[in-house]
């Protein structure tokens, strides 16, 4: 069937005046990957993300997809071969809570844009209109084999805005650095922050309470919206012509986002009575939580997450900078890990610029405390909490994450066993592109890095 | 179930080192904390201190077989707020600044030995630390102490054997004046005599006739303290991070006769030969190559390594009290990238015992302060963790608040939360 071009513009027009969701999303993803390499990694020692550990195994990397997986696959001149005898390989790591771009270095007010703290739900700004292409810390985390990560918003609000996955690769603008088809997450936060912040102003919250009381009276007003499209929506083209369009709002957009299930809950919450609080919020508005982070005594409620499917996105040992991140126990991450007959979803986040670049030792540290405790967990199910399991939670598992055949190529070797503070990542692929190479000094270099010590050099050149 | 065994183990261990007189750390792997190799020995403690080190056999009341594993001296704090902060974002559990004093403002009496951070750290290897004060408003100003993490409430402790200040990039005035401060006030210290501060009455007819300190209001006690700092070669600690700033301060060194240390320093790979003919220590945190701010774009995470070769005294330390024994995790990747095993070890035990006057701690050597930590790995992976730490001789108790909450949610499933142990 044809269509007039009259026609077809009369069409266009109706959409777009008549049913917004037809619209091309605004600021979509326009990632290009590096270079593709074609790579066969031979005799390496792997932790495939999805806890199982192969030794002395080989690994082909095509057409910037995993292509295989297996003993003495052939070598061909097709390929570059790596020989990684002795060394291992990961996927590459994921960090599902950063703030590198929206709070970037060096840390100067002017580009401090993690926290819209004018009010205390801010649903309608995403994190990526904050985030700085140049900041230096990208680099940084590439170093120590992160692939991707999960920018939020900060918690000063009790609801933030939308967070954004990206490729850890620097580009010029943040639409060239968004992972394809990933999907928005939303930043909701509990206990101390939201209820300070506000309520050093007098205004609401200003207590615990306040904050549920703000949680809920947000999510009735993202309810009613989400009806009143719902029923827009099923009316017949007549009727909708004839009738009256409920008017855009960007905050309800975002919220209303969250209860269709196309928007992912990421939920700053450190106390386990306050988790669970947030659990039945979820529950009376029927959104689901997809991660609770910082979750300091997640331990103590760890049944609980794993029978809702909700994942920990815990820090290996902070604790002590606030009263609500007192009862820090080492074993947190294996204990929520462990839940439920070994069911729970464990990450290991960092909310660092440092901790980033370092996600393997602090899981090494989760791990061990977790074998203290008297757990019986392998180094390749807590290579998981760095890789598949933050996958997960920022719904892009399906495409990357863990080794597997048909999955992006994103890849690290470590000179060393990566659960030993001794392992540095050597060479890491995104999407079969090489991005970074610690022998050969192959590494990017933001703008920021350009000239600014000495003019002839980059920052980090000797 | 492997829990209780070792928490069964642990407390029989514990019990038997407090009625034994004698105590023998026998096959061990000795870091002594100053020469460069380890050595297979056994190591005697007697009355709280080392009595003797030796290959040889030697009988004790309690032997710990430590084949296999690593022994360090306890682990030295160096830029802390252990005893003087609980929860850093509760003012009302925080000691660590002041109104009305600013040059002689000492923590030493605010100090907390039943804080929690203490076992916490102490389990992890930490036995002592120096812990400092906020900045206050004085560029130099604010008294460090060094206290024994032992948790009595009768402490052992070094008061005031340190004073901090602080330059670099500010929002509200230049640094250009925070040196000119620094300068005034040297001066104004150089020119006191001891007899001048034989009554508070006479230090405030001095502070009248000193245009710097009657502008910044000093306190009798701000004078003593400075007068100190010029005349008992008191260690001085100034956070700085810029090369030009670090150049500057070499010369107010030089120019004053400071025991000059510098904390931060992140730009200090480009002015290392400066630093070494200075004999500057630094305190650094090896694991931070963060370009925070305009002052620190040299931030790198061969830094240690850089200095080292250059055969600067280094430190260690990191941001956070609560976890100051992740100074292991910062050596570690500091020897990931290039820095050796031993200057590591030393940058954490016996080099802030020299740099700070700390006797007979820091160091396995005999006649010290048996201050002994037995890993039961590598201690400089995170991974970890004390079989034993010796405070003063005396084997710790590793029970912490931490490890009772893990195994409150992890044990006796059968008893409501509250009503466990």
């Amino acid at each position: 069937m044809t269509i007039s071009p009259k026609y077809s513009f009369l069409l266009a027009l109706f959409f777009l005046c008549f049913n917004f969701e037809l619209i091309a999303k605004p600021f979509e993803s326009t990632y290009e990957p590096l270079p593709s390499v074609n790579v066969l990694i031979k005799n390496a020692n792997i932790y495939d993300g999805e806890g199982n550990e192969l030794l002395q195994t080989d690994i082909l990397i095509n057409d910037r997809k995993i292509a295989a997986i297996g003993k003495d696959l052939p070598v061909t001149d097709d390929f570059e071969v790596i020989d990684a005898s002795g060394k291992w390989v990961t996927p590459g790591i994921i960090d599902i809570h950063s703030h590198m771009g929206v709070y970037p270095a060096p840390g100067v007010r002017t580009s401090s844009d993690g926290n819209e703290a004018t009010s205390p739900v801010t649903a309608d700004v995403w994190a990526e209109h904050s985030m700085w292409v140049q900041d230096p810390q990208y680099t940084l985390a590439l170093s120590g084999g992160v692939t991707a990560f999960h920018v939020l918003p900060g918690s000063a609000n009790l609801i933030g805005g939308r967070g954004v996955t990206v490729k850890n690769l620097q580009r010029v603008t943040i639409n060239s650095m968004k992972f394809p088809n990933a999907p928005h997450s939303l930043k909701m936060a509990c206990g101390e922050n939201p209820k300070r912040v506000y309520g050093n102003r007098q205004q609401a919250p200003s207590t615990r309470m306040g904050n549920i009381a703000g949680y809920r009276k947000a999510w009735i007003e993202a309810e009613a919206y989400l009806n009143r499209l719902n029923e827009y929506e099923s009316k017949s083209d007549e009727a909708k012509e004839m009738g009256y369009k409920p008017p855009r709002d960007l905050e309800l957009d975002t919220l209303a986002g969250v209860l269709r299930g196309e928007i992912l809950v990421h939920n700053h919450c450190y106390r386990a009575d306050e988790m669970a609080s947030m659990i039945d919020v979820a529950k009376e508005f029927g959104y689901k939580i997809t991660a609770f982070h910082h979750g300091v005594e997640a331990y103590k409620i760890a049944d609980l997450l794993a029978e809702n499917n909700i994942c920990g996105a815990l820090w290996a040992d902070w604790w002590g900078f606030k009263h609500e991140a007192y009862d820090m126990v080492q074993a947190n991450i294996a204990i929520v890990d462990q839940a439920k007959g070994g069911t729970g979803c464990a990450i290991v986040h960092s909310d660092d610029a440092i901790g980033i670049q370092h996600l393997n030792q602090e899981a090494s540290k989760a791990l061990s405390a977790g074998i203290r405790a008297g757990y019986d967990i392998s180094k390749a199910r807590a290579m998981n909490w760095i890789t598949s399991n933050p996958a997960k939670a920022a719904g892009i598992y399906d495409q990357t994450g863990s080794l597997k055949v048909g999955k992006n190529a994103d890849v690290v070797i470590w000179s060393k066993n990566p659960f030993s503070v001794y392992a540095l990542a050597e060479t890491v692929f995104i999407d079969g592109g090489l991005a970074y190479d610690r022998e050969s000094g192959f590494y990017p270099s933001s703008d920021f890095d350009i000239g600014i010590i000495n003019s002839n050099k980059n920052r980090l050149e000797e | 179930m492997f829990t209780k065994i070792f928490k069964t183990f642990l407390c029989l261990v514990f019990v038997g080192s407090l009625f034994a007189d004698t105590t023998l750390i026998k096959n061990a792997t000795i870091y002594d904390g100053v020469k460069n190799i380890p050595f297979e020995g056994n190591i005697l403690i007697e009355n709280g201190t080392i009595k003797r080190i030796s290959s040889a056999n030697m009988q004790a009341d309690f032997v710990i077989d430590a084949s296999g594993m690593i022994v360090t001296p306890g682990i030295i704090g160096t830029d802390t707020n252990i005893g003087i902060v609980e929860i850093g974002a509760l003012s009302v559990t925080r000691d660590d600044s002041s109104d009305i004093y600013s040059i002689g403002f000492s923590i030493h009496d605010a100090f907390n030995p039943k804080s929690t951070l203490i076992p916490w750290n102490r389990s992890n290897g930490v036995t002592s630390a120096l812990s400092l004060p906020q900045n206050t408003s004085s560029p130099i100003g604010g008294l460090g102490s060094y206290f024994l993490l032992d948790g009595e409430l009768d402490i052992t402790s070094n008061k005031d054997i340190v004073m901090i200040g602080n330059v670099g990039g500010s929002s509200n005035k230049s640094r250009a004046e925070t040196f000119a401060v620094m300068d005034d006030l040297l001066s104004f210290a150089s020119s006191i005599n001891a007899r001048d501060l034989s009554s508070d009455s006479d230090i405030a007819d001095l502070i009248e006739g000193s245009p710097i300190a009657d502008f910044m209001e000093l306190h009798p006690r701000d004078v003593k303290a400075l007068f100190k700092l010029v005349n008992d070669n008191l260690p001085l600690i100034i956070s700085t991070h810029r090369a030009s700033d670090i150049l500057k301060l070499i010369e107010l060194k030089e120019k004053y006769s400071l025991n000059l240390i510098i904390k931060g320093a992140q730009d200090a790979s480009l002015v290392a030969s400066q630093i070494a003919e200075s004999n500057i220590p630094l305190i650094i945190n090896p694991i931070n190559n963060i370009p925070d701010s305009f002052d620190e774009l040299a931030s790198n995470i061969q830094m240690a390594s850089r200095l080292e070769k250059k055969g600067i005294d280094i430190m260690f330390n990191t941001p956070r009290s609560h976890n100051f024994h992740l100074v292991r995790q910062g050596a570690g990747v500091a020897v990931a990238n290039g820095m050796s095993y031993e200057a590591a070890i030393k940058a954490i035990t016996s080099t802030p015992a020299n740099v700070f006057n700390i006797d007979q701690r820091g160091e396995i050597k005999t006649g010290y302060f048996a201050d002994i930590v037995v890993w039961d790995a590598d201690p400089l992976e995170p991974s970890s963790m004390p079989e034993y730490v010796f405070i003063n001789g005396k084997a710790i108790d590793l029970t912490t608040r931490s490890s009772r909450l893990r195994d409150r949610y992890t044990t006796q499933p059968e008893k409501p939360n509250t009503y466990r142990n």
